[in-house]
C-alpha cells in the first residue's frame, strides 16, 4: 500500500510550510479512520479529500494516481452535494457507482470527502455502513 | 536506521515544546499554522489565523491562497471564486489558483471556461496531475453540452410501474440529452443535467481508478435513496422516498430499465 499524507495547503511551486510539523492528533485519527476502512473486506483502499481537492491523507495500493483520484473524486463529491440541494433532496450523505471492475465509495462530511475503492462484488452494506461510522467521526 | 544526537532530540523536544506554547505572530508563521489546521479539517481556526495574516500581509499569494481554499472548504463559492481572482491578480499563472477556479466553472457547468483556465495552468507547468485529470475529463464531453430535449411526462411509456413510489424518474442519453421525466419541464432539465454531470464525473473517476465502465449508482441524502443504471448510451435514473435497501432499489430501477430499454 502506498501510504501517504501531505500538507494540503501547499502551493504546487511554494514548498511545503507545514512539512516539517510535528503530525496533528487529527491527522492521526484520520489516518487511523481510512485504515480501518481499508480493513473492510473487498475495499482495496481509500482516500480522505478537501472539497477543494486536495489529499488529506490516502491510502491505496500501489501506483495510484492518487492527486488525479483526488481531483476527480471531489468534483464528483461536489456536484452530488450540489445536485441534492438543488433538487431538495436533502443533504448529500453518500454515493456508490458500481463498474465493469470494481466499485468506488464516495462518502461527504464538512471536513471534505471520503472516497473508497472496492471490490466488483463488495457488500454494498456492510460498506455503507461502514462508511458512515466513519463520516460520523470526522 | 538513522541516529539523532541527544543534542539535536534535545533541541527538537524543545521547539516542539515552544511551538505549542508559542502563538504565531508573522504572517508566514500565521499561514503555516493556518495550514496545518486545514490538514486537519480545523477550518475555522485556520481562517481565524489566514484572516489575521492578510491584515499584516494583504498582498500575500499564499495567504490569498489560503482565504480561497477555506471559503471552498465552507462551501462558499462566491467568496472562493473572488479569493482565487485575487491570487491571480498577484500572479495571472499561479496553478493553484487557476485550478481553483476551473473546479469552479466545472460546478457552474461552464465548461469551456474551466477548459480554458486549465489550460493555462498547464501551459506553464505541465506535470501537475489534478488538473491533467481535470482536463481529460472535461474534453472527454462534448465539447458543448447537448441540447436537452423538452420534458414531457407523454414521452414516458405509461405503463410503467414501480413498487416503491419513485419520483424524479429520468433518462437522458450520455451526451446529455434528455429522452424522458416524470417532471414538469423545468425540473426535467435540472434532472438531466445533474445526472449526467454525476455519470460522467463517477465514469471518469472509476476510469482513473482501472475500475472500468459504470453500471449501476445508488446516492444517499437521507430521506431519499437515487438509483441510477447505465450503458453506454443511456442512463436511467429514479428516486426512492426512505432508507431503501441498495439491491432493492437498484433492482427496482433494473426492472423498469428492463421494460424502457426495449422502448427507448
Amino acid at each position: 500500500m502506498a501510504d501517504q499524507e501531505r500538507s494540503v495547503g501547499q502551493d504546487a511551486r511554494s514548498g511545503g510550510p507545514a512539512a516539517a510539523a510535528p503530525r496533528p492528533s487529527r491527522a492521526r485519527v484520520f489516518k487511523e479512520i481510512l485504515a480501518s476502512l481499508s480493513k473492510v473486506a473487498s475495499i482495496r483502499g481509500g482516500l480522505l479529500v478537501t472539497p477543494d481537492g486536495l489529499v488529506i491523507t490516502a491510502h491505496l495500493p500501489p501506483r495510484s494516481q492518487v492527486e488525479a483520484l483526488a481531483a476527480l473524486g471531489a468534483t464528483l463529491g461536489r456536484e452530488l452535494e450540489l445536485g441534492s440541494a438543488r433538487l431538495e433532496r436533502g443533504a448529500f450523505r453518500m454515493a456508490l457507482f458500481a463498474a465493469d471492475n470494481g466499485t468506488l465509495f464516495v462518502g461527504g462530511s464538512r471536513v471534505g470527502f471520503l472516497i473508497l475503492l472496492g471490490e466488483r462484488n463488495a457488500d454494498m452494506a456492510s460498506v455503507r455502513m461502514a462508511l458512515g461510522r466513519a463520516l460520523d467521526h470526522l | 536506521m538513522r541516529s539523532v544526537s541527544f543534542a539535536t532530540l534535545l533541541e527538537r523536544t524543545w521547539s516542539g515544546i515552544t511551538g505549542m506554547v508559542r502563538k504565531p505572530s508573522t504572517p508566514a508563521a500565521l499561514f503555516r499554522q493556518a495550514d496545518r489546521y486545514r490538514n486537519e479539517g480545523r477550518y475555522d481556526e485556520a481562517a481565524r489565523l489566514v484572516a489575521q495574516g492578510l491584515r499584516q500581509a494583504p498582498d500575500s499569494r499564499v495567504g490569498r491562497l489560503l482565504s480561497a481554499y477555506l471559503y471552498v472548504a465552507a462551501r462558499r463559492t462566491d467568496r472562493a471564486k473572488i479569493a482565487f481572482h485575487r491570487v491571480l491578480d498577484l500572479d495571472p499563472y499561479h496553478p493553484r489558483a487557476l485550478l481553483g477556479l476551473a473546479r469552479i466553472c466545472i460546478e457552474e457547468r461552464d465548461l469551456e471556461g474551466s477548459k480554458v483556465l486549465l489550460d493555462r495552468a498547464l501551459q506553464y507547468y505541465a506535470d501537475f496531475p489534478e488538473a491533467q485529470a481535470l482536463r481529460e475529463m472535461v474534453v472527454s464531453w462534448s465539447s458543448a453540452p447537448a441540447p436537452v430535449a423538452e420534458a414531457s411526462p407523454s414521452t414516458l411509456p405509461g405503463e410503467l410501474k414501480t413498487a416503491a413510489p419513485a419520483r424524479d424518474l429520468v433518462m437522458t442519453r450520455t451526451d446529455g440529452t434528455l429522452v424522458f421525466a416524470r417532471a414538469d419541464a423545468e425540473r426535467g432539465n435540472q434532472l438531466a443535467q445533474h445526472l449526467t454531470q454525476v455519470y460522467r464525473m463517477a465514469s471518469a473517476t472509476l476510469s482513473r481508478a482501472g475500475l472500468g465502465a459504470l453500471r449501476r449508482g445508488a446516492i444517499d441524502s437521507g430521506s431519499h435513496m437515487t438509483f441510477l443504471v447505465s450503458d453506454a448510451n443511456l442512463i436511467l435514473s429514479a428516486t426512492l422516498d426512505g432508507n431503501v435497501e441498495v439491491g432493492a432499489g437498484l433492482a427496482q430501477v433494473g426492472r423498469l430499465w428492463t421494460e424502457i430499454g426495449v422502448k427507448a
